[in-house]
Parts: structure tokens; C-alpha cells; sequence
């Protein structure tokens, strides 16, 4: 250990084992998972997602959520807890990933998960109000405020049929109405696409629905 | 132990040979400047740790504006610490210190306009990729949302200054290299492999993302364990000794230490992972990597905190320093192990524990031993009296309890949290509610931390302009 070429081949060999079962076994095993073909659609699972889905990933990235929210439901030999609170009907696996752009598993949960938030909150026009104002729809709520997605903006004629129904403080001046914006359209689009509750061949779905999340 | 060249002494009054002398005025430039860089960004960075705290109080603090919400402060704050702080304090102290234990001054001023280059590109690049990310540019990869074409400025400015460490190693003055050594050459080869590796799969050129669960998990813990830890080991396996005049304790051990940290430095990324959406044999792994990390920390123990005299109350800074380094390692290793297992991590994972984990390893076993190598640096390297006792003191006194502080709360916190998350009949939001006092609290260690900055700022600012400030009458 004290001629250079001994001690760099012996830190070569060292790193190469982490590295080939860390990065090249699942580049060359993960990374190659293709879909499966649907039987009761005759479509491939994951779903493919829409054109504002894919645009809505960018905004989940650049705005940082997976500062606070996870996107994986743990297997049950570790903790049945994940689907017992209804954040999913199954363990979320490595090929639920492979239409994302970039995997956002996230480290913490100062948030709930949102690996199946699409399933559980479909509604868009509760995601516009809740990311308008989280704690005017959930007491409580940790999460700021992300009206910088939204326009406040004089209405034009009749009221736009995308207007957020805001009320008490929140509420625009009269003759103004609130607006997304198209990036909160695309997260929007993206968090309601959100779903690993499909089945898989290394994962399939137990005929006993979740119930709603805790 | 070549006492010659590396003697055991206290900079701030003996200043060693001539020999070291030399070394010190071919280091002084780019090391000063690291330094002195590195910890504006350690300003900055617990600053902003500081705002997100009030945030998780208040979460309309600040709002409204863009720039400023949780999910955009949280990546800068933390990548600030990792690259604006950790790597370039690192890199400071890695030059020094291979400089230092060769025995060989640099050869010339290219050399030293080559690390002095290195380090502008370097802070250039953290500065724009940190606005970029204000901007709303980030890559959404954790500990890697730095635009690309910021990754690879960082990446190319560390590989100037990687490839003259090992380069400058290799023509060291002793035969036999030392302990700290190895950690030092361990520490420059890591960097560029894992940042660059990790760069080029998850952001540049982003594989399948079926794929990007154990690379990401890997980056993370190769950036702590495989980079920064091995240069804050080699601080303290050169320093630690030197200070108690004494060869470190079993020796023969260290070879089995070394080689271990780096085995596991590299597949504990795993135990980031435990339960997650990737084969079964991953999580036991990273079970197994969690638990058996103790055995490599267990033996720095043995080399370092048994060496003889080394019980007596540590009486400098840079000494009370590496003396918490190496308690914050134990603290990893054990807590590390603890939370690797099953029925743990069950209910653990993704709580504050996980935070805790994070500043253990960053501001904890990293920071401590670069704080070390700062404090006996700098007045070596400026050949005179640098420091104010009284600010070196609170510095120490407000990092130590506001690190300590900070993760009692989130450790408790998390525990707290995360026993009620396994309790499916307890609403989220009512969990979020039981945080609430932990947060307030965790707000007053992050501010006992900002306050350590503020002095360390202060107190290098004094050090480093100390002839303008107080003339000496003639």
C-alpha cells in the first residue's frame, strides 16, 4: 500500500464492486424492463403518459417536490403501514419507473406520498385550490402556497370555466378571477396521472380495494 | 512518524522548519483561497438551512414568491453545504495536507495558478448553478439538481485539482505512506468517478428511470463516504496523533479499516433504499451494508480514540474539533446501524431521523475534522497569530450544541412521527401537528448553527485581514 500503482488498483478494485451493483446491474437489468402488454385495454402497462403529463414532470422537477413527497409504496416484508394508509393497493416496483423521466422516489415524507395520488385525488379542480392555498383546503398543512403558478387577471367578457371557485380571504377582487397557469395545468395533468395501481406480473393487485387515504 | 517534516506542534506558535515553511508559502494561495470561499458558502448555506426551518413553522413565511418556497430553498441549502461548503473546505484541506505530509513544496507558480483556476471555475459554477435553481432550472435529481452544464464545470474544475493530488502524492519525500495518506488518494480518485458517473446516468445522458433508484442511492452515499469522509479521516489520522505525540493505536488495523469504508462507503447507499422499488436482494443488502459499517468505524475507534494521552481534556480548538469528528462517526455508525434494521426502518425511513442521519455525516463527522484542519491551516499557512480565542471558542461551542441540538430533536421527532405513521387510524395531518413543537425547537439549533458561521466568518475575516485591521505601531 505504499507504491501508488498498488494503492490506486487496489481503490479501483474496491469502488468496481459497489460499482457494478449499484450502477451497472440495474443500467443493464432495470434499465432494459419493457412494458407489459394491458389484457383488459390491450395497451401496455405503466400507462404511456399525456403530452401535459410529460411537460408536468419538468415543473414536479424544477419546483422541487420531492423536497417533501416520496413516489414509492414499500413492499409489505418491510411494512404493510404504506398500503394500510391508502397511499397505494400495492408495492411500488422498478418497472412502474420507466415512463418517468427522472425516478422521484424522494427521502422524506413531509408530505404525503403521491405514488398513487391520481387514484386517490382525481379531481383537478382540487389540486388548482389546494396548490393555490394547501392550508385553506387541509387545515394544517405544511406546504406553501404555490399561487405563482396561477394568474390573477381582470375577467374578459364571461368568467373562464377554469377560474378557481376561491372564497374568504383568498377570494379575487370583484371583476378579477384566478387562473393556472399552462405550468400548473402540466403538474396537475402529471399528479393526477400518478398511479401504480395496475397489475404487474411481479407485482399483481389483490381484488380488495384501499380505502380512502389516511 | 517523520516528526521533521510534519513535527507535532501548534501552528499559532511554532512554526516548524524550513522545509515546512516551504511547503506552507507554495500551498498558501490556493488553500486560503478554498478556504476562505468555502466558508462564505457555509454563511450563506446556514442562512438559508435557517429560513427553511422557520418555514416548516410558518409555511407562509416568505410566501408567494417563486424563489423562495421550501421546494426550491431545500436543494440550494443542501448542495451548498455538499459543494459550496463540504467539497471545497475538503479539496483545501486535501491540498494542505498532501502537500504537507509529502514534504514537497509545489512545483512552481503553474501549479498554483492551475488550483488557484480550478477553485474560480469551481465557485463560479456553485454560484449560477445555486440562481439557476432559484430560477426554477433544477434537474429534480436530489443532490444533483445543479444545471448540466454547472455539474460539468464542477466536475472539470476537480479534476484539475484530483489529478495534481495524486500526482503530488506520488512524489512525497517518505517511502512508506501513512495512514492518512491513503484516505487522501481514496478521497481524490472517489470524486470524479461517483460525481461523474452519477452525472452522466441520472442528468446529462438520464438511463431508463426504472434504473435510477440504486444510482441515485449510490451517488449519495459515495459523495459522503467515498469523498468527504476519507479526506475528513485523513485529517484526523494526521492531526489526531501529531497533537498527543503519539503513533496511533494499532496500526495494523488500519489497513482492514481503510479498505472497509471504502467496500462499504459505496454499497450503504442500499440501506437508503430499504423496502423500495428495486430487487429483494438490494434491501438485504443495504441491511447488511447499514450494519456491518460498524466494524470500519469501530476501528478508526480503536486507532484514534484509544491512543494513549488521548484521554486527557483536549485543550486546543482544532483538538476539541477532531475530538467531536470522531464522536459524530461512532454516533453514524451506530445510528446508521439501528436504523439499517427491518422493523426499524419500517417506520423510520423518511421521517426526520433520515435528516438527522444527513447532518450527522455533513456537519457532524465531515465538518468537525475540516473545522480541525482550518484552525491549524491558516495560521501556518499566513505565519503568524491568526486567530481570536474568544471567537474560535464560541464557534466551537455554538456548532457543537447546535449540531447535537438539532439532531436530539430530529431523532426524537422522527420517532415521534414516524411511531404515529405506523398507526393507519392516525390522519396525516394530525401527524404533521405532532411535529410542530419539534420543529419550533429544531428552529433554535438552526439558528445556534448560523450563529457558529457568523463567528467562523467573522473570526476568518479578522484572521485573514488582521495587518489592515490592526496595524502594528512601529
Amino acid at each position: 500500500m505504499h507504491r501508488l500503482p498498488t494503492l490506486l488498483s487496489g481503490i479501483f478494485l474496491v469502488f468496481l464492486t459497489s460499482w457494478l451493483g449499484l450502477v451497472a446491474y440495474p443500467v443493464l437489468g432495470l434499465g432494459r424492463l419493457a412494458p407489459v402488454a394491458d389484457a383488459e385495454t390491450g395497451g401496455t402497462l405503466p400507462p404511456v403518459y399525456g403530452g401535459q403529463a410529460v411537460e408536468g414532470q419538468h415543473v414536479y422537477a424544477t419546483e422541487g417536490c420531492i423536497s417533501c413527497h416520496s413516489q414509492q409504496v414499500r413492499q409489505t416484508s418491510i411494512t404493510p403501514i404504506d398500503i394500510e394508509r391508502g397511499w397505494g393497493v400495492r408495492p411500488s416496483v422498478a418497472r412502474d419507473y420507466l415512463r418517468d423521466s427522472s425516478a422521484f422516489l424522494g427521502s422524506r415524507r413531509l408530505g404525503q406520498d403521491l405514488s398513487n395520488v391520481g387514484v386517490r385525488l382525481p379531481d383537478a379542480k382540487w389540486h388548482y385550490k389546494h396548490l393555490y392555498h394547501p392550508s385553506a383546503v387541509c387545515e394544517g398543512s405544511l406546504m406553501p402556497s404555490y399561487s405563482h403558478l396561477f394568474l390573477v387577471r381582470r375577467i374578459q367578457g364571461q368568467p373562464s370555466d377554469e377560474a378557481l371557485e376561491l372564497t374568504g380571504a383568498d377570494a379575487p377582487k370583484k371583476g378579477y378571477e384566478v387562473v393556472p397557469t399552462s405550468e400548473a395545468k402540466n403538474l396537475v395533468a402529471y399528479l393526477l396521472s400518478l398511479r401504480h395501481d395496475y397489475p404487474l406480473p411481479e407485482a399483481p393487485v389483490k381484488k380488495a380495494a384501499a380505502g380512502p387515504a389516511k | 512518524m517523520r516528526a521533521n517534516i510534519f513535527p507535532y506542534h501548534h501552528a499559532e506558535t511554532d512554526r516548524g522548519g524550513d522545509e515546512t515553511r516551504a511547503v506552507d508559502a507554495s500551498v498558501r494561495l490556493p488553500v486560503l483561497v478554498l478556504f476562505g470561499n468555502a466558508v462564505h458558502w457555509f454563511i450563506v448555506a446556514s442562512l438559508i438551512a435557517f429560513v427553511l426551518s422557520v418555514k416548516l413553522i410558518a409555511p407562509g413565511f416568505l410566501g408567494g414568491i417563486s424563489f423562495l418556497t421550501y421546494g426550491r430553498l431545500a436543494p440550494i441549502a443542501r448542495d451548498l453545504f455538499l459543494y459550496g461548503w463540504a467539497s471545497q473546505a475538503a479539496m483545501a484541506a486535501g491540498i494542505w495536507l498532501v502537500a504537507r505530509l509529502s514534504g514537497r513544496p509545489l512545483g512552481g507558480v503553474l501549479h498554483s495558478t492551475l488550483l488557484i483556476s480550478a477553485t474560480v471555475l469551481w465557485n463560479v459554477a456553485v454560484l449560477l448553478g445555486s440562481l439557476a435553481i432559484f430560477a426554477g432550472y433544477s434537474t429534480g435529481v436530489e443532490w444533483l439538481e445543479y444545471p448540466n452544464w454547472a455539474s460539468a464545470m464542477l466536475l472539470l474544475s476537480f479534476l484539475l485539482i484530483g489529478i495534481w493530488a495524486v500526482l503530488h502524492f506520488d512524489r512525497r519525500a517518505n517511502e512508506r505512506a501513512e495512514v492518512a495518506q491513503w484516505y487522501l488518494v481514496a478521497g481524490f480518485c472517489s470524486f470524479p468517478w461517483v460525481y461523474g458517473t452519477a452525472n452522466l446516468l441520472l442528468t446529462w445522458k438520464p438511463v431508463q428511470a426504472s434504473a435510477q433508484g440504486p444510482v441515485q442511492s449510490w451517488y449519495c452515499a459515495g459523495m459522503l463516504g467515498l469523498w468527504l469522509l476519507p479526506i475528513a479521516l485523513a485529517s484526523l489520522y494526521a492531526l489526531l496523533p501529531r497533537f498527543v505525540g503519539c503513533h496511533i493505536n494499532r496500526r495494523n488495523l488500519a489497513p482492514l479499516g481503510f479498505w472497509l469504508i471504502l467496500l462499504l462507503g459505496g454499497w450503504g447507499g442500499l440501506s437508503r433504499l430499504i423496502g423500495g422499488p428495486v430487487p429483494a436482494w438490494m434491501t438485504s443488502v443495504g441491511v447488511v451494508a447499514g450494519v456491518l459499517f460498524l466494524i470500519p468505524v469501530a476501528i478508526v475507534m480503536i486507532n484514534l480514540m484509544l491512543i494513549p494521552g488521548e484521554g486527557e481534556s483536549p485543550v486546543t480548538t482544532p483538538q476539541l474539533f477532531l475530538r467531536s469528528g470522531l464522536v459524530a462517526l461512532l454516533a453514524i455508525g451506530i445510528v446508521g446501524a439501528i436504523v439499517s434494521l427491518p422493523a426499524i426502518s419500517s417506520f423510520a425511513r423518511f421521517t426526520a431521523i433520515t435528516e438527522a442521519q444527513n447532518q450527522l455525516w455533513i456537519l457532524g463527522a465531515i465538518s468537525f475534522p475540516l473545522f480541525a484542519i482550518l484552525y491549524e491551516a491558516v495560521p501556518a499557512l499566513l505565519g503568524r497569530v491568526a486567530w481570536c480565542p474568544v471567537l474560535s471558542a464560541r464557534h466551537y461551542w455554538f456548532t457543537f450544541s447546535g449540531l447535537w441540538l438539532l439532531v436530539a430533536l430530529m431523532i426524537c421527532g422522527g420517532l415521534f412521527t414516524g411511531l404515529a405513521l405506523n398507526d393507519p387510524t392516525v390522519s396525516f395531518l394530525n401527524i404533521t401537528s405532532y411535529s410542530y413543537p419539534f420543529h419550533v425547537l429544531e428552529c433554535t439549533a438552526q439558528l445556534l448553527l448560523l450563529a457558529a458561521a457568523v463567528v467562523l466568518g467573522l473570526n476568518l475575516t479578522r484572521a485573514l485581514a488582521a495587518d489592515y485591521l490592526f496595524p502594528k505601531k512601529k
